[in-house]
């Protein structure tokens, strides 16, 4: 296991004077296998995105706080072992980039536009390694082309003369140089068009056979999930609410937020003809659906009985799969 | 629909549009880029015609073409009949064509109420009065679906979904014929982007509206279209009806694309790796072409090129009521 999630809970203060809060992450616990992908998918605002970056530490300070739990993360050799809620706050840019590294939504606005993109990527190695620069710089260019860019070319130019493709690449270039074990990846497909979001999965896939790196792949598109994991959560207000391999997921899923999910994308489920109406998930997702005390999906739920008024535990349905719902046959 | 089918709404006759750029400060050589190419089509009334493509081949350009929100070089467009000239207003063009912008968040102005945003292309174009805006935006909100409350926020109090619904009833406030949409769901979730086509499809039934939907997802064109014209670098590609190209597309590119959205499991997808993404220009470039050339602009990835290909240019032909634009198509004629 390269990443241990136990107990994780984090806050969002709406209003830190009077205390208000509510559980963005309520007690999450899943683990990563050395070199598995694990897929987060949710609606927007289901808190996924602040799951990621809370990983990195990186949840906005002074609204929002690590309450309990810890994220325990080691090396693919297991030489090291880390506790990133302990850490101290100087202490955590020495992990960020070595051992747990991130990929971000839009690449337009990760990159800085001012430095040339290979000067960027050996900053990062020399904030963490001891070396030449001259030796950095071949690290970089080797990384570069790694991401089929053409390394030698391309080192000295500006974010702005590449594609979005390529921009995006030499992100995952620049999360991937320091080896580390555990790669968030928040939406990285979602600015870019067909054709080069399947290079840019296709890439992360071959960082995972050949660096052995774990991923974490946050994304709202099960076909994306379909395409790229191995393992899915299904997340929505804060709490998972099915675990489960990917292929048991989209085709046969249990929990009422799955099923809904599947069935509002098209072209994932083959049984719509031509111009049906698609399914559509009744309702929104509200901040009040974290507070409550009853299944948070219970608003939007076709199969919702008086017992689902209870807060409800993730339940086993058979080995390494879960949910958290009453009324599963 | 059947009857209304055969009239024309929309014809396209050779258009191009050329961009024009300069190498460097002191190089005078004109680096001409084709964004769209010597591309004609008919849009016929009641259609939902499809327009696919990656980035950069020319399917936005097209649409503000269309619309025409920028000159053409050369070519013709036809609104039923009438030729579109640079005087627009003489053919009240704005009443009959209408489009729905990618991105809600910017399409909106968020100074403005809601109200004003939707009744103002209905002022300008003399359909209502002033003093009517209110009555008529209401009526509008209830026909995509929306609270009549929301007449007086603002965007930035809406959701994603939400501010696209508004920006469909801007658009349908004139009454339009024809409705161009670019890609309107791929800046929303999942569970959103479901909703919008929902009402997409039941405003295109009762409104008897013709849509020209422009998107890089093929999963979308087999749900929502009849037709669909593949672009690439510019030129058309093919023109097939839906169920044909999902049988199977006659050009290698079109293959291409189709392949893109079927299923893959983690190992199958590493294929994808090395995925040629080179534009027009880099092809040129690289390969010594020169810049006014005649070969077919899809040579360097094509899977079926033969030295025929770069010495001539192909032309859209007919396949019984397919048009491929491809010396080579997979095509039988048995």
């Amino acid at each position: 296991m390269s990443l241990i999630i136990n107990d994780l809970t984090v806050k969002l203060y709406t209003d830190f004077k009077k205390k208000e809060f509510f559980n963005v992450a309520d007690s999450v616990s899943f683990g990563v296998q050395n070199g598995e992908i694990i897929a987060v998918v949710g609606e927007s605002g289901s808190g996924k995105s602040f799951l990621g970056l809370s990983l990195m530490r990186l949840n906005p300070p002074y609204i929002s706080e690590i309450s309990s739990g810890s994220i325990l993360i080691s090396d693919s050799g297991g030489f090291e072992k880390v506790d990133i809620v302990k850490l101290k706050e100087n202490q955590l840019s020495g992990v960020r980039g070595r051992l747990i590294s991130m990929i971000f939504q839009d690449p337009n606005v990760s990159l800085n536009p001012v430095i040339k993109i290979g000067e960027q990527i050996v900053e990062a190695i020399l904030a963490h390694k001891k070396m030449k620069k001259k030796d950095a710089c071949d690290v970089a260019i080797h990384y570069l082309e790694l991401m089929r860019i053409d390394g030698k070319a391309r080192f000295n130019s500006y974010p702005h003369e590449l594609s979005g493709g390529m921009r995006q690449r030499v992100m995952i270039a620049m999360a991937m140089v320091l080896e580390p074990a555990v790669l968030v990846a928040d939406e990285p497909t979602t600015a870019l068009d067909v054709k080069t979001s399947l290079q840019v999965l296709a890439l992360i896939e071959k960082m995972r056979f050949e660096k052995n790196v774990s991923v974490l792949f946050i994304t709202h598109d099960l076909s994306i999930a379909r395409n790229i994991s191995d393992k899915t959560i299904v997340f929505y207000a804060g709490q998972i609410m099915e675990y489960g391999s990917t292929e048991d997921i989209i085709n046969n899923p249990m929990h009422p937020y799955s099923i809904s999910l599947t069935k509002s994308v098209h072209g994932l489920s083959k049984d719509y003809a031509p111009r049906e109406r698609l399914f559509v998930i009744p309702g929104t997702l509200s901040q009040s659906d974290f507070k409550s005390g009853k299944c948070r999906f219970y608003n939007r739920c076709f199969k919702k009985t008086k017992e689902c008024l209870n807060e409800i535990p993730l339940l086993k349905l058979s080995s390494g799969r879960f949910a958290r719902c009453v009324n599963i046959q | 629909m059947d009857n209304g089918k055969d009239s024309e709404v929309l014809s396209i006759n050779k258009l191009s549009k050329h961009y024009s750029g300069y190498g460097s400060l002191f190089n005078f050589k004109k680096n001409i880029i084709k964004a769209v190419d010597n591309v004609s089509f008919n849009v016929y009334k009641g259609d939902i015609f499809s327009i696919v493509g990656e980035t950069g081949c020319g399917k936005s350009t097209l649409s503000k073409l269309i619309l025409g929100l920028t000159n053409r070089s050369s070519g013709e467009i036809f609104y039923k009949g009438n030729i579109l000239n640079y005087n627009l207003k003489k053919l009240d063009l704005r009443k009959k064509i209408q489009i729905v912008f990618q991105d809600p968040y910017s399409s909106l102005n968020p100074k403005k109420k809601i109200y004003k945003i939707v009744s103002l292309p209905a002022i300008k174009n003399k359909i209502i009065k002033k003093k009517d805006a209110l009555e008529h935006s209401m009526q509008m909100l209830k026909k995509v679906g929306l609270d009549e409350n929301y007449v007086f926020k603002f965007p930035h109090e809406l959701s994603g979904g939400q501010r696209q619904r508004i920006s469909i009833a801007r658009s349908l406030s004139v009454n339009p014929e024809l409705l161009v949409l670019d890609e309107p769901v791929s800046a929303l979730d999942v569970s959103v982007s479901a909703q919008i086509l929902n009402l997409l499809l039941d405003l295109h039934e009762k409104n008897d509206l013709t849509y020209i939907f422009i998107t890089h997802d093929l999963r979308l064109v087999r749900h929502m279209a009849d037709k669909v014209c593949v672009m690439y670098g510019g030129k058309i590609m093919e023109i097939s009806p839906v169920d044909k190209f999902f049988d199977g597309p006659l050009h290698p590119y079109s293959r291409v694309l189709l392949e893109s959205i079927l299923a893959y499991g983690p190992k199958n997808i590493l294929q994808f790796a090395d995925a040629g993404n080179i534009n027009i220009n880099n092809i040129n470039a690289a390969t010594g072409i020169e810049k006014n050339n005649r070969g077919c602009v899809y040579y360097n990835l094509c899977s079926r090129r033969e030295v025929q290909c770069i010495k001539n240019e192909p032309e859209l032909k007919e396949y019984g009521d397919v048009q491929v634009n491809c010396f080579f198509p997979y095509y039988s004629s048995v």
